[in-house]
């Protein structure tokens, strides 16, 4: 597997648009962080702390659409052929990048975490109150954040290899998330919502913890986005095996 | 000696059959020219014969071993497709190094293989200003990266100048001298005529003629020879 490790690892170190990409989930944080301190989050509250740090599950969104560029990226530039070629063991290829890029995705989580413990404390300063930063649930919360980008960039990957098409495969989640989870969440009823991807990821990251949907413990929400991290990975290696490269 | 081996080769897309019963050998040491019309299936054989596409039946192998089982692959055999593309953002020399990562190969080979294809001026530049000849010849060097016996270019021409395409036919020439195994596909018949030994014609899927230039009259008679065994009957 090293081989095919080092390689991706070549590919996504010598082009940036990826990197771009990933940069975007940083700002997505600064801007959520400070929307909420904006419109008058309480600065003394302990709770609303939680959700100001959880904005780093948002940035998640981000992390899938650079899991889809790993196998779908390939298909839109045409260098696919280059890859089976370089390595007919297909499954291989898929398994490196679906390390690599959730690798990269855990990376970014963690950035994202960074920065999102700076811009809350700075607001929180500037509020005249100090950040709790002491508090087990404010960790938990942000490996949460890590867990749920690295979960989404291995989604990603296996988004991109169903649909071989980055358009279709980022339109296709955007649909996702505003669609089903955002209105067929809202409308089926709490049962079933919680299970739903993008719900889960709110019980692992703390980012639901206003929600009116009752979510899952934190620990259920990691299992259940392991599930889905683990049949999309699966499903990027079995579709990937037998397809005709024409 | 690696040879290309054809064998039984059948291949249909749903109700589309684009290759039928197709068998020959492409021999080492010698410039195999592959033509076809449009549409014959001379690219769903190359790329059944890369492992890129799964046989519906028969096989290719490459020096007996089909290509998916090849240890190192490139090092065995470089391939030139017309589909084969790159990442506009990336530097020619980084688009090679990739393709140099699996096998290891050294920044001084792809230093090598960028100046042998006249693009060691080039190499830092992104290939989104590449010309296409300099795109072509990027993907001749990717080809011969790994020094491989084995050579698959399908349309290598397309886009070189003159003084290109004179150089390709030295280059090539000189490889097969060296025992090597070239397949050229071309709609080129002048320049086919000119680089290969051996000629391979196909037609609707099917295996036309399979045999030495000098059977089909020499290289002045290829090109009738090429239309008579490819006219659309009736």
């Amino acid at each position: 597997m090293l081989p095919q490790i080092r390689t991706e690892f070549r590919k996504i170190a010598t082009v940036r648009s990826p990197w771009l990409l990933l940069a975007a989930g940083p700002v997505i944080v600064v801007a959520g962080v400070t929307g909420l301190i904006q419109s008058g989050g309480n600065v003394h509250d302990p709770a609303v702390q939680s959700r100001a740090l959880a904005h780093v599950g948002l940035a998640a969104v981000i992390t899938l659409i650079f899991g889809v560029l790993a196998v779908a990226g390939e298909y839109r530039h045409g260098t696919i052929t280059d890859t089976f070629l370089s390595f007919p063991g297909r499954g291989r290829v898929v398994a490196a990048k679906l390390a690599v890029y959730g690798f990269a995705g855990a990376a970014a989580g963690l950035v994202s975490s960074a920065v999102a413990i700076g811009t809350t404390a700075a607001w929180w300063a500037a509020k005249g109150a100090t950040i709790q930063l002491s508090a087990q649930d404010t960790w938990l919360t942000l490996g949460g954040g890590v867990a749920a980008n690295c979960a989404f960039a291995i989604i990603g990957v296996g988004l991109g290899a169903l649909i071989r098409n980055v358009v279709g495969a980022v339109a296709l989640a955007l649909a996702w998330i505003a669609v089903i989870e955002g209105i067929a969440g809202q409308l089926v009823g709490s049962g079933l919502a919680r299970w739903l991807p993008f719900y889960a990821s709110q019980a692992l990251d703390g980012s639901g913890i206003a929600s009116a949907t009752p979510l899952l413990p934190q620990w259920g929400g990691g299992l259940v986005l392991l599930g889905y991290a683990a049949a999309f990975a699966a499903a990027a290696v079995l579709v990937t095996l037998r397809r005709d490269v024409t | 000696m690696a040879e290309i081996e054809v064998r039984g080769l059948r291949k249909t897309f749903g109700a589309v059959t684009a290759v039928r019963d197709m068998s020959f050998t492409a021999s080492a040491g010698q410039v195999t020219g592959f033509l076809g019309p449009n549409g014959s299936g001379k690219t769903t054989t190359l790329r059944a014969a890369l492992g890129l596409i799964w046989p519906t039946a028969g096989d290719v192998l490459i020096g007996g071993v089909p290509y998916r089982r090849l240890g190192r692959p490139r090092r065995r055999v470089g391939a030139l497709l017309e589909a084969t593309g790159f990442h506009p953002g990336r530097r020619a020399r980084d688009h090679l190094r990739v393709l140099a990562a699996p096998d290891g190969l050294p920044d001084r080979r792809v230093d090598e293989v960028l100046d042998l294809a006249g693009l060691g001026e080039s190499a830092n530049r992104r290939v989104r200003e590449f010309s296409l000849g300099m795109r072509q010849r990027l993907g001749l060097a990717a080809a011969l990266l790994g020094d491989p016996q084995v050579l698959l270019l399908d349309e290598p021409a397309n886009g070189l100048d003159p003084a290109g395409i004179a150089w390709l036919r030295g280059l090539l020439r000189a490889l097969a001298g060296e025992g090597r195994t070239i397949v050229v596909a071309s709609h080129v018949l002048s320049e086919v005529a000119q680089t290969a030994d051996h000629v391979v014609i196909v037609n609707a899927g099917e295996l036309r003629f399979s045999g030495p230039l000098r059977e089909l009259g020499g290289s002045g008679a290829l090109e009738s020879a090429f239309l008579r065994l490819t006219a659309v009957p009736g």
